[in-house]
């Protein structure tokens, strides 16, 4: 079955950093570029994550992502660099349209921020099993049973769009059209969604039941079958972290 | 010892008008194996979730009556307590995975941790539980890339990994072969022979007649019959509850052989032959 994650399991050192670190390392590339404005801190940052998305062998994973968001991102740059509403000085013209330094600087730092939050959030969510991320939350005080309904959400739709081909199926197999235009594929969508919402209806209630026999409702104290990370090398990069982010502010503050 | 007293147990679902249990009313010793038959709808899923408390916390419903089970009151008890006595496993194996974890081993792994039990007690409990059931080879599975007849085991081996006195199983080999069914009674057998109690759902007659040291027959949510295998299969009005005794009892009725000490038609392959070829000496 596809499971409904990005997860690459590679086994590099990354993959064994705690996601709690990795939900850390998040907020410092976000913060610090913020708070250190200027262009150097930025892309330091952004040299860093790609650095380590490369030790974690998925940059290839990270390509489409970042070629999505350069759509955007282009266009940006082309309106800001046109009609920012500080532009001063032309910097180039291409046929006869002109482009602004400082349009063109403005919507720069744009895209470093962008792409450095991008990053970031790619090396947590490919290198992080989803049920390490929200079994880690749950350890840190989340409550288990939104937990529970993050991680069932996840493996759950795949669940449900299998169930899906599998009614469109017996239903094609009736002699159904489920595919060509528009109309057709919204025809045979209408008594296709019926079953999987009954299916899922009936299949929640069980479920319930289910959860309640395994004691999911129990007010014990709960343990967990995967080992904390609780590892000197990780406590040492969470605090590098918190010190790299209260080290910018203080920059900030003096300079 | 008693482990189960049921006295005058009466329940209505919400939005129903018929009673799905009728004055039901018997007790079971620790250690026993029962089996529960009757036709479709009879009730016997309700009185399987009567015991673990789903009926009536869950449902809701009129209730009546009293079930008690290892002392402890159902109708006054949380199911999370109770759920530390008494394991169930559903007819549906498909809706009876978690959804929260991504192998089999975790998913074995999710009621205990939801009990509170340590670490270090979860691994060797999870591992008997699977080598039980024989799926120590999917622990690294996803629970849905399982077959039918591996997720009932795998809903077995969960519930049985939580160690309950009592486990109640409510048709666990609809989707096994008959191979596969034969290995799941004989597992659930050893269990048995270790002191757990057993109660089970199933419409295999020839299965029931083996391996249950009593039989309760329901139909129309009313108690018909609670005795041995061989008192309730011999009973002449079988037909009219929707059962087909086992083949070796029905064969053994068309010739009229009988166990001479007992009068009543034997259950079991074994006790047919020995009786047939004493007949034909
Ligand atoms: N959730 C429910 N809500 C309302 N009525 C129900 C519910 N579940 C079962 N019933 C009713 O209770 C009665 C007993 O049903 P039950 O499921 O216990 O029978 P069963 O013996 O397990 O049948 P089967 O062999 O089909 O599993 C039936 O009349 C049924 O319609
Ligand atoms: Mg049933």
């Amino acid at each position: 079955m596809k499971a409904l994650s990005l997860y690459q399991d590679n086994g590099t050192l990354i993959h064994r950093v705690d996601p709690i670190s990795k939900l850390l390392y998040i907020a410092a590339a976000i913060f610090i570029p913020v708070v250190l404005t200027g262009f150097t801190a930025g892309l330091a940052m952004l040299g860093l994550s790609l650095m380590l998305l490369v030790l974690a062998r998925v940059l290839r994973k990270v390509v489409p992502l970042i070629g999505f968001s350069m759509l955007v991102l282009i266009s940006v740059v082309i309106i800001q660099g046109l009609f920012y509403a500080g532009n001063r000085q032309v910097m180039f013209a291409l046929g006869g349209v002109h482009f602004y330094r400082e349009g063109l600087l403005f919507s720069a730092a744009i895209c470093v921020r962008v792409l450095n939050i991008l990053c970031a959030f790619a090396l947590l969510v490919l290198t992080t099993r989803p049920s390490d991320l929200i079994e880690s939350l749950v350890r840190q005080g989340l409550s288990p049973h939104f937990g529970y309904v993050l991680s069932s959400v996840l493996q759950i739709i795949p669940q449900m769009t299998g169930t899906m081909e599998t009614i469109t199926d017996a239903q094609r197999s009736r002699g159904m059209e489920t595919e060509g235009s528009l109309m057709v594929r919204l025809r045979a969508f209408l008594p296709l969604i019926g079953p999987v919402v009954m299916n899922s209806l009936v299949s929640t209630r069980e479920r319930s039941l289910a959860l309640e026999v395994r004691a999911f409702s129990s007010r014990a104290q709960k343990t967990f079958l995967n080992e904390e990370r609780v590892s000197t090398s990780n406590r040492v990069i969470k605090i590098v972290l918190l010190a790299a982010m209260a080290a910018a502010v203080a920059w900030r503050v003096v300079s | 010892m008693k482990k189960i007293v049921v006295e005058g147990l009466k329940y209505r679902y919400p939005l129903t008008a018929e009673l799905a249990l009728n004055d039901v009313s018997f007790e079971i010793e620790k250690g026993e194996f029962i089996g529960i038959i009757g036709r479709n709808l009879a009730g016997k899923s309700t009185l399987c979730q009567a015991l673990m408390g789903l009926v009536p916390h869950f449902y809701k419903g009129a209730y009546g009556g009293s079930v008690t089970v290892d002392g402890l009151n159902v109708a006054q008890t949380e199911i999370c307590e109770l759920a530390r006595k008494v394991g169930l496993v559903f007819q549906n194996p498909f809706t009876q995975v978690s959804g929260s974890k991504m192998t089999v081993y975790e998913e074995l792994a999710f009621g205990l941790e939801n009990l509170g039990v340590p670490r270090a007690e979860m691994m060797p409990r999870i591992e008997s539980a699977m080598a039980l059931l024989g799926i120590e080879r999917f622990g690294k599975r996803n629970p849905f890339d399982l077959s039918g007849g591996q997720m009932q085991r795998m809903a077995i081996a969960s519930v049985i990994a939580m160690a309950p006195d009592i486990i109640v199983l409510d048709e666990p080999t609809s989707q096994l072969d008959p191979q596969g069914s034969e290995e799941v009674f004989q597992a659930i057998q050893a269990l048995s022979r270790q002191g757990m109690t057993v109660i089970m759902v199933e419409h295999k007659m020839e299965k029931i007649a083996r391996y249950s040291d009593r039989v309760m027959l329901l139909d129309h949510g009313r108690l018909v019959d609670f005795d041995t295998p061989e008192r309730v299969f011999s009973r002449d009005d079988l037909a009219q509850y929707g059962i087909a005794a086992p083949i070796f009892a029905r064969i053994c009725q068309g010739l009229g052989i009988r166990t001479p000490q007992t009068g009543l038609y034997p259950m079991t392959l074994d006790d047919a032959y020995d009786q047939v070829v004493n007949w034909h000496e």
